[in-house]
């Protein structure tokens, strides 16, 4: 049986949730549809942005896993009920978002280590970058699963989801400066942007690639907004996973 | 371990969701399942049994009350709950994108149990269930049926202390029910509890120890297959052809009700011969059979309905 305690049988449920993604190939395959399209555009119209666009679909399709964590979890529980089966168990419930997050994110790895190399190949990237990345990477996925799963919980209709998810996801995940440089906005909205997880995120990486993007001040703000953001959406996760656990 | 698997004291239930107007769900509901048991809830659409089912198994909150499953209570102390527990949901289905095997094999693991366990446990229950052959066919290709006996192999393979199982024969042959009454009869030796909830009579009646109906969020019958049939008020229905309007002829032998142009009587097999003699004279002929667990239970809801209103 299993032990006792917080994240009990997470990898379990993590390998359980890859492997059902993994035999979704079709899906992972057209991941990248999108931002593939968008650096094409870039290429054509802005060559010299490239470097910009292409570290920015890396991070957008870190924060497309929410929609994905999003979708999959209210699928799971309004059409298969299978959130009863895993929830009337020895799994833990803050388990059962993170093996979904978990799962979800090794599932879709492939398509963004593509990016990556594409990256790597066509404008090139420090260690130090690379570093960066990855830290802003991650706190992006800690965001956008946590949200995605939230929200998940809150529908009893999956159609009801969609069109939330949708401008969610875009007006988060494409409207800021995520594709393109944090330095064509000024003002408050370069604040808002430098406060929004996915365009704080690229700015900061921006900043890893030319260090004047962002004043001193700037990236602090950018760092902790992000630091804050995923340790208090992380823990609003697993306190909502284990409130959602039981319907009141 | 408890004198008691479960022990349901007074539980409420009221549905209170925004843009809908309250629902009392349960009214007061207590029963009580030994250790080894299979007890069966009976009711009709809206009873109360999922609902009750879903408290007791820690997924829903009651309104007031108290459920214990082994001496622990649900809504305070769910976490020690669960490992206890296993259900089969109303109307689940596994993940379409694994096969039977995967979807039972990693249910295992996410309980916690070691793989050799997990692969020996799952090729048990697919066996039990006859899926063998379709067991690594992804389950999206597998008929409703097929999903479904997938979805109690998954739980029969943990053989956890006690089961739910929320209609889990829905949508499967008779063949296939039969298989799934055997295996939880197998389980129920071997000291798991079982709790379900089925629509079809004939399946309570195998194979439950003891019954509950459910009506209007309360229980309105607690007792055996064969109790319930008896307070019907015989063992035998006797239907006659053509003699709805003649229960006046037939009111000394025991109940009657007309049902579709024949009057049913329910009487005993001492009155039997008298019974037949009296309708052979009015030249009606008659059919003879025992009364069924359904027939019970329509008459016992029956009355309540019409004590209702």
């Amino acid at each position: 049986m299993a032990s006792s305690g917080a994240f009990r049988g997470v990898g379990a449920f993590s390998y359980t949730e890859f492997y059902v993604q993994a035999h979704e190939y079709l899906s992972i395959a057209t991941s990248l549809v999108v931002q593939v399209i968008l650096l094409i555009f870039v290429r054509i119209l802005a060559p010299d942005l490239l470097g910009v666009a292409l570290l920015g679909s890396i991070l957008f399709s870190v924060f497309a896993l929410g929609q994905r964590v999003q979708n999959e979890a209210a699928y799971i529980r309004i059409d298969h009920k299978l959130n009863e089966l895993y929830l009337a168990s020895p799994l833990a419930p803050e388990s059962y978002f993170v093996g979904f997050s978990v799962g979800i994110l090794a599932a879709y790895l492939l398509p963004i280590a593509a990016l990556v190399v594409a990256t790597v190949l066509l404008v090139g990237m420090t260690a130090f970058t690379a570093a960066v990345l990855v830290a802003a990477a991650a706190a992006i996925w800690v965001i956008t699963c946590s949200i995605g799963y939230i929200v998940s919980t809150l529908f009893r209709d999956m159609r009801a989801i969609w069109p939330y998810a949708s401008l969610f996801y875009n007006l988060f995940g494409v409207l800021p400066p995520v594709f393109y440089p944090i330095g064509l906005l000024s003002g408050s909205l370069r604040t808002a942007a430098l406060l929004v997880p996915p365009s704080a995120a690229a700015a900061i990486v921006q900043w890893s690639v030319h260090p004047s993007v962002l004043a001193p001040g700037e990236l602090l703000l950018a760092a902790l907004a992000l630091a804050v953001e995923s340790v208090a959406l992380f823990a609003l996760g697993v306190v909502w996973s284990r409130r959602s656990a039981r319907e009141s | 371990m408890a004198d008691l698997a479960l022990r349901a004291e007074n539980v409420r239930k009221v549905y209170d969701r925004r843009g809908a107007p309250p629902t009392t769900a349960l009214q007061g509901v207590s029963l009580v399942v030994r250790p080894g048991e299979r007890v069966a809830l009976l009711g009709r659409n809206g009873a109360g049994k999922t609902t009750f089912l879903k408290i007791a198994a820690t997924l829903l909150a009651p309104t007031s009350g108290s459920v214990e499953v082994f001496g622990v209570d649900v809504d305070r102390r769910p976490e020690e709950v669960r490992p206890l527990i296993a259900v089969v949901p109303q109307e689940g289905k596994p993940f379409f994108h694994l096969t039977p095997r995967e979807q039972v094999y990693t249910y295992l693991l996410a309980r916690g149990f070691a793989r050799a366990e997990a692969k020996r446990r799952t090729d048990d229950a697919l066996a039990q269930m006859a899926l063998e052959e379709v067991a690594d066919r992804l389950s999206v290709t597998l008929s409703g049926g097929q999903r479904q006996r997938t979805m109690v192999a998954t739980v029969i393979a943990t053989e956890a202390p006690l089961l739910f199982l929320d209609e889990p024969t829905i949508g499967m042959d008779p063949f296939a029910r039969r298989a799934v009454w055997a295996s939880l009869r197998t389980l129920s030796k071997k000291g798991s509890t079982i709790l379900l909830t089925t629509h079809y009579l004939d399946e309570a009646e195998a194979l439950s120890d003891r019954l509950y109906i459910i009506e209007h969020g309360k229980v309105l019958v607690d007792g055996t297959a064969q109790s319930l049939k008896r307070d019907t008020g015989g063992s035998l229905r006797v239907s006659i052809a053509g003699g709805a309007g003649l229960s006046g002829s037939f009111a000394s032998f025991g109940r009657t009700f007309p049902e579709a142009g024949a009057l049913d009587v329910i009487t005993t097999p001492e009155r039997l011969p008298e019974l037949l003699a009296v309708a052979v004279r009015l030249g009606l002929s008659t059919t003879v059979g025992p009364v069924t667990l359904e027939e019970a239970f329509l008459r016992v809801v029956g009355r309540s309905i019409d004590e209702d209103t």
